[in-house]
């Protein structure tokens, strides 16, 4: 998802630019109040261990293969905040030296793979956690995190490739998202694979974050939020109005019947959004996504039984993640 | 005269309640350098971060460990780090900046010194261990013996006075060895040295302790002990080659 | 892999290397800036920019099979992106403009990463007033990098020594393993780094 040069027009890498300052400089402000010296070389470590995870090669079909991108991962192990930062050092790194991603829109790839990505990431795993509360959980909610994060911010790429005139909405934003919620399959996968292999040989790295930022992350989350918000406002919602347009378009190029012929009996599984009779943009997009997590709830459950064979007794302790 | 280092009991268990170190005391007087032998396990390494503060990790109250006269307690142990220079087994973990002049220059500056007093203890630290003209390398281009001296370097740009080595020719090629053998002889700094290379010992060192399990074994002048081969195989180690045969030195 | 992940061009000895890394910046961003903001009709900008980046190519002394290369290696990402564009009115015409755009930029930024060493570049960051926790972490994650690299490339060397069956599964189960063991060896080796910060003096 690494936008390079070129792609993005001024307003859009402003824009994307002040977020990501905003975004980082908090996360930096509450780590400097926060963080001790002893987990400093951690985190600068953990952004090397992610930038290594990123380039290994996990064989797909045929010759393609997937990659992780490790935003979630990050956070499960080391809280939202450290895991902004920990992104943000990868992408800088992947831009000034290796070319990947470009200069000028750096803003904006680190607004969606820093900040967005993280934060989607916590909220979704933080919500499941309130119900899943031991390891085999830990798991799962980590995994459909990582699905969602990825949809998530692949939405916002779409967004700033739409609002820079690159590309139009009706043809970025499904074929984004739709690829996304498959490579996003690959990184709750991952995701979930990686922490079962720590958790087998050192569970502690888990239960007890490594960094104990973790308790206090309710006021910079806050700003998070409300810059993600602010994203949503300025590089999607004005393409919102559009969603049906888009999605009848691939529909009817797919050769399914289009929304104007109504009560023909025949519904097109995703691409009918009068979902239950109700016909509404957002909730049909919103029903969409939640199908998706879903799936990838369904496969998690499954795996982790299988990684985790028995149910340890829950680690019902306030501070587990 | 007042010993370099003066140990005293010393005993530490770790967290995990397995026992360390038992009962060790020696001395080092000013100038002297003292090997530390010993087989896997011994207590070596633990032993090394005694002498800086590192360990114990909770100072409660006597402490076991004086460094030229100065004991160490939470109130003395940024001092002792100055005047102990502890160099580890792995360059990499101890090499941790960008260039080479950034690590040298790190202890200094932690210290406060001026740029130009930083610069002038680099100069000399590069002097010192033969890397002059090294100061915008980036470590991971550089090979383990000049990493190794890069880390002595950035040791001894803090001016300590006393140097504690731990394994410092391990994963050396016998040049790389024999380069950092004849650095360390010319340093008069007082010098301990935890380390398996043997051959070094007899060369640098003129006293040698044995630890085993923890435990002081031996404490005496290097060819008597380390030419016992009877006290060396009881130790796991062995009688280097340097005394199997009559050398001319 | 998609690095050249040795550096080992940013510490050639070259006209343009010895220049200094804020005017090499500056000149990179202007180039990038101007490319995206000057429309493909002003087709005499882009010949300027393209002999200049070929002058600095050449003196820069970076072999042309690299530089090569690494375009060639990136140009696809830039590519799956930019064939979006052609779904458009006038798509043709925006796919061509971002593609030769975003190639200069590619090029660009290749020529700047491989003149200028990260060490020069942090030093640029504190200059500007980039906080210095950032900046510690920069350096820390720079000079780590390649360290954890050859760890990842030993512990695969040995789990694929131990390997019969290729199977698709099998080497996801194998990769994120080793990523597991990767994070665990990296803490432990943190503590390691800290513990030789703290003894030359770091609080």
């Amino acid at each position: 998802m690494h936008i390079p040069d070129g792609f993005l027009d001024a307003k859009t890498a402003i824009a994307t630019t002040v977020f990501s300052i905003t975004g980082l400089g908090t996360a930096l402000h509450h780590a400097r109040q926060h963080l001790q010296s002893r987990e400093i070389p951690l985190v600068g470590l953990t952004a090397a261990f992610i930038f290594v995870a990123q380039m290994l090669n996990f064989p797909v079909a045929g010759g393609t293969s997937g990659h992780l991108i490790g935003a979630t991962l990050a956070m499960v192990l080391l809280g939202p905040s450290i895991a902004i930062i920990v992104m943000s050092s990868v992408l800088i790194i992947q831009a000034a030296i290796f070319a990947d991603g470009g200069l000028l829109a750096l803003g904006a790839n680190i607004f969606n793979m820093a900040i967005v990505a993280p934060v989607s990431g916590y909220a979704v795993y933080k919500t499941m956690r309130v119900l899943l509360r031991d390891l085999r959980g830990q798991l799962i909610s980590a995994s459909v995190a990582s699905w969602c994060t990825t949809v998530i911010a692949s939405v916002f790429c779409a967004g700033e490739l739409a609002w820079s005139g690159t590309a139009a909405w009706n043809i970025v934003y499904p074929a984004m998202v739709g690829i996304h919620a498959v490579i996003g399959v690959g990184e709750g996968l991952i995701t979930m694979l990686v922490l079962s292999a720590i958790a087998k040989t050192r569970p502690e790295l888990l239960t007890e974050p490594s960094i104990q930022t973790n308790r206090n992350e309710n006021k910079p989350t806050l700003i998070y939020g409300a810059v993600i918000v602010l994203g949503l406002l300025l590089l999607i919602a004005p393409f919102a109005s559009q969603l049906p347009d888009g999605l009848d378009r691939v529909a009817q190029s797919l050769g399914f019947e289009s929304k104007k012929t109504e009560n023909q009996g025949f519904s097109t599984p995703l691409k009918d959004y009068r979902f239950f009779g109700i016909e509404s943009n957002a909730l049909s997009t919103i029903a969409a996504g939640m199908i998706g997590a879903g799936i990838v709830f369904a496969i998690s459950f499954l795996l982790a039984g299988v990684l985790i064979p028995r149910i340890k007794n829950a680690d019902n302790s306030p501070h587990s993640t | 005269m007042i010993p370099a280092i003066q140990v005293t009991k010393l005993n530490f268990n770790y967290p995990d309640g397995k026992e360390a170190l038992r009962d060790v005391s020696f001395f080092v007087s000013s100038g002297e350098c003292v090997g530390l032998v010993g087989p896997n396990g011994s207590g070596k390494s633990t032993l090394l971060l005694h002498l800086n503060g590192i360990l114990p990790d909770t100072f409660d109250g006597s402490s076991k460990v004086v460094i030229n006269g100065k004991s160490i307690t939470r109130n003395t142990v940024n001092e002792i780090r100055r005047d102990v220079g502890l160099m580890f087994q792995d360059p990499d973990d101890q090499l941790f900046c960008p260039t080479v002049f950034e690590d040298i220059a790190f202890g200094p500056r932690q210290f406060g010194l001026s740029e130009k007093e930083i610069r002038l203890r680099v100069e000399r630290a590069l002097a010192q261990t033969g890397l002059s003209g090294f100061e915008n390398r980036f470590p991971y281009h550089l090979s383990n013996g000049e990493k190794r001296r890069v880390c002595l370097a950035g040791v001894l740009a803090c001016e300590p006075l006393v140097l504690a080595l731990d394994e410092p020719t391990s994963y050396l090629d016998p040049r790389g060895k024999r380069n950092l053998h004849q650095i360390l002889k010319a340093l008069p700094v007082t010098k301990i040295i935890a380390t398996h290379d043997l051959e070094m010992v007899v060369e640098l060192c003129s006293r040698t302790i044995v630890l085993d399990e923890g435990r002081v074994v031996a404490d005496g002048p290097t060819r008597e002990l380390l030419g016992n081969e009877e006290l060396m195989l009881r130790h796991g180690l062995e009688k280097p080659h340097i005394l199997r045969h009559r050398h001319p030195h | 892999m998609r690095h050249d992940f040795f550096d080992r061009f940013s510490r050639l000895d070259s006209p343009i290397h010895h220049l200094p890394s804020s005017l090499k910046l500056l000149f990179s961003l202007g180039i990038i800036f101007t490319a995206v903001m000057v429309p493909m009709y002003y087709r005499w900008v882009f010949f300027a920019f393209f002999t200049i980046l070929i002058l600095v190519s050449f003196m820069s002394r970076i072999p042309w099979r690299f530089i090569g290369g690494r375009i060639l290696f990136l140009e696809p990402f830039a590519l799956g992106i930019a064939v979006m564009s052609l779904f458009q009115h006038n798509g043709l015409a925006i796919f061509l403009s971002i593609l030769i755009k975003s190639t200069f930029c590619l090029f660009t930024i290749i020529l700047f990463s491989n003149t200028t060493p990260f060490s020069d570049i942090l030093f640029l960051f504190r200059r500007i007033g980039i906080p210095a926790l950032l900046i510690t972490i920069l350096a820390l994650t720079y000079r780590y990098l390649f360290v954890l690299i050859d760890e990842a490339v030993r512990l695969r060397r040995a789990r694929n020594s131990r390997m019969f069956v290729i199977r698709r599964s099998r080497i996801w189960l194998s990769l994120t393993s080793l990523m597991g063991q990767l994070f665990i060896r990296s803490t432990e080796r943190s503590e390691r780094i800290y513990t030789a910060m703290i003894s030359r003096g770091w609080k």
